[in-house]
């Protein structure tokens, strides 16, 4: 029973950057296939569009702070509270990654017709940007509290 | 194979958004372009929106087609669409059509259609031949356009009666197009639109010489460059 929970601290370390890497690819993918499009309809503007659709890539990253901030020697005593916190937080990273591609495209769809709303169109994809910030602040918060950090 | 649903957020961005309807003069891109990004789509797709396409385009219909033929073609794609809100744009399309002939008839003086005439497409022709001499059919409340639509007749305002009825195909695809960003349906309610565009601008006198000297110099391929007139 013991190694199980071992195993499943493990898990939960390595979770964000798993999940968070996934996401960043999904969200970036969505968002790139929309700028591969507005370059096809448009004569100018092409690096903002490809600069918006490198948006999602910060998931990743978020992931990866988690996990060294949960990165510590997993014992039977911490490994489930690692995994919970590891977890969750790669799946609020991954859910937010892909939804952010998605107001990114959209956001690159609406931007390459009315080029005078770009910035106002990236407003949503900010906002899901927050929500994964809360879930990246929060999670560094919890880990604090599980036994044998720094 | 279904088509990757990145593909639809690329296609959907390389397009062009429609213009209003009656005020762009001409569909945002040409046939050839938009045939050319909707090279993307599986060939499953693509067959599913030619399949949508030739029911819904007067121009795909293959000449002396009776009622009939139009009515089993119709309800044959209907079977082949899995897709219940593309039944659904498909369907009220139709069911506008089916109006419009019930007007035409009334208007030439028919008597209501017999239950075992084959005339129009959906649930609602028996509901029409029942309501024959009501001036909307009883359909005022799903159909709030049809009384207007019998008046264009009426006064033989052919211009007004294809304006409403472009209006309200285009304004029924609109409904749907805010529920399908980057999708098939997307892709099939942009086709459609252009198609609407497309139609209306080809009443336009000017764009109509143009494109039929564009179809003549298609048509006499490398032999356009023959002048058959003395050039002064």
């Amino acid at each position: 029973m013991n190694e199980f929970i071992v195993t499943l601290g493990w898990v939960g370390i390595y979770a964000p950057v798993a999940l968070g890497a996934i996401a960043s690819a999904i969200g970036c993918t969505t968002a790139g296939q929309a700028s591969i499009g507005a370059i096809l309809d448009t004569e100018s503007g092409y690096g903002r569009y490809i600069g918006m659709s490198a948006f999602p890539s910060t998931f990743v990253i978020y992931g990866i702070v988690v996990m060294f901030t949960l990165n510590r020697q997993v014992t039977p005593d911490n490994g489930g509270g690692l995994f919970a916190v590891g977890l969750l937080s790669g799946i609020a990273f991954l859910q937010c990654g892909i939804q952010q591609g998605r107001a990114c495209a959209s956001a690159i769809n609406a931007a390459k017709e009315k080029p005078e709303i770009f910035g106002l169109s990236l407003a949503p994809a900010a906002i899901v940007e927050g929500f994964a910030v809360f879930a990246f602040v929060f999670a560094l918060v919890v880990s604090a509290g599980i036994t044998g950090g720094v | 194979m279904k088509t990757n649903s990145d593909t639809y957020v690329m296609l959907l961005t390389s397009l062009p958004r429609p213009g209003p309807l009656f005020i762009a003069k001409r569909p945002p891109l040409s046939r050839l372009k938009l045939e050319q990004r909707l090279r993307v789509l599986t060939p499953e797709d693509a067959e599913k929106l030619s399949l949508i396409e030739k029911v819904l385009s007067w121009s795909l219909l293959p000449l002396g087609a009776s009622e009939e033929d139009v009515l089993n073609r119709s309800q044959k794609a209907m079977e082949q669409l899995e897709d219940k809100t593309l039944r659904d744009i498909v369907k009220t399309r139709l069911e506008i059509r089916t109006c419009v002939a019930a007007l035409r008839r009334r208007e030439r003086g028919e008597p209501a259609p017999t239950a075992n005439t084959v005339w129009g497409f959906g649930g609602k022709v028996g509901r029409i031949a029942a309501s024959w001499a009501k001036p909307g059919f009883g359909m005022d409340a799903a159909f709030p356009w049809i009384q207007q639509a019998g008046t264009c007749l009426q006064n033989g305002d052919a211009l007004a009666l294809e304006r409403l009825l472009l209006e309200q195909a285009y304004r029924n695809l609109d409904r749907y197009a805010g529920f399908h960003i980057f999708d098939f349906v997307a892709v099939a309610i942009y086709v459609l639109k252009w198609g609407i565009l497309d139609r209306w601008a080809r009443y336009d006198a000017d764009i109509a010489k143009e494109r039929f000297g564009s179809l003549v110099l298609a048509g006499l391929g490398s032999f356009a460059h023959i002048s058959f007139e003395k050039e002064s």
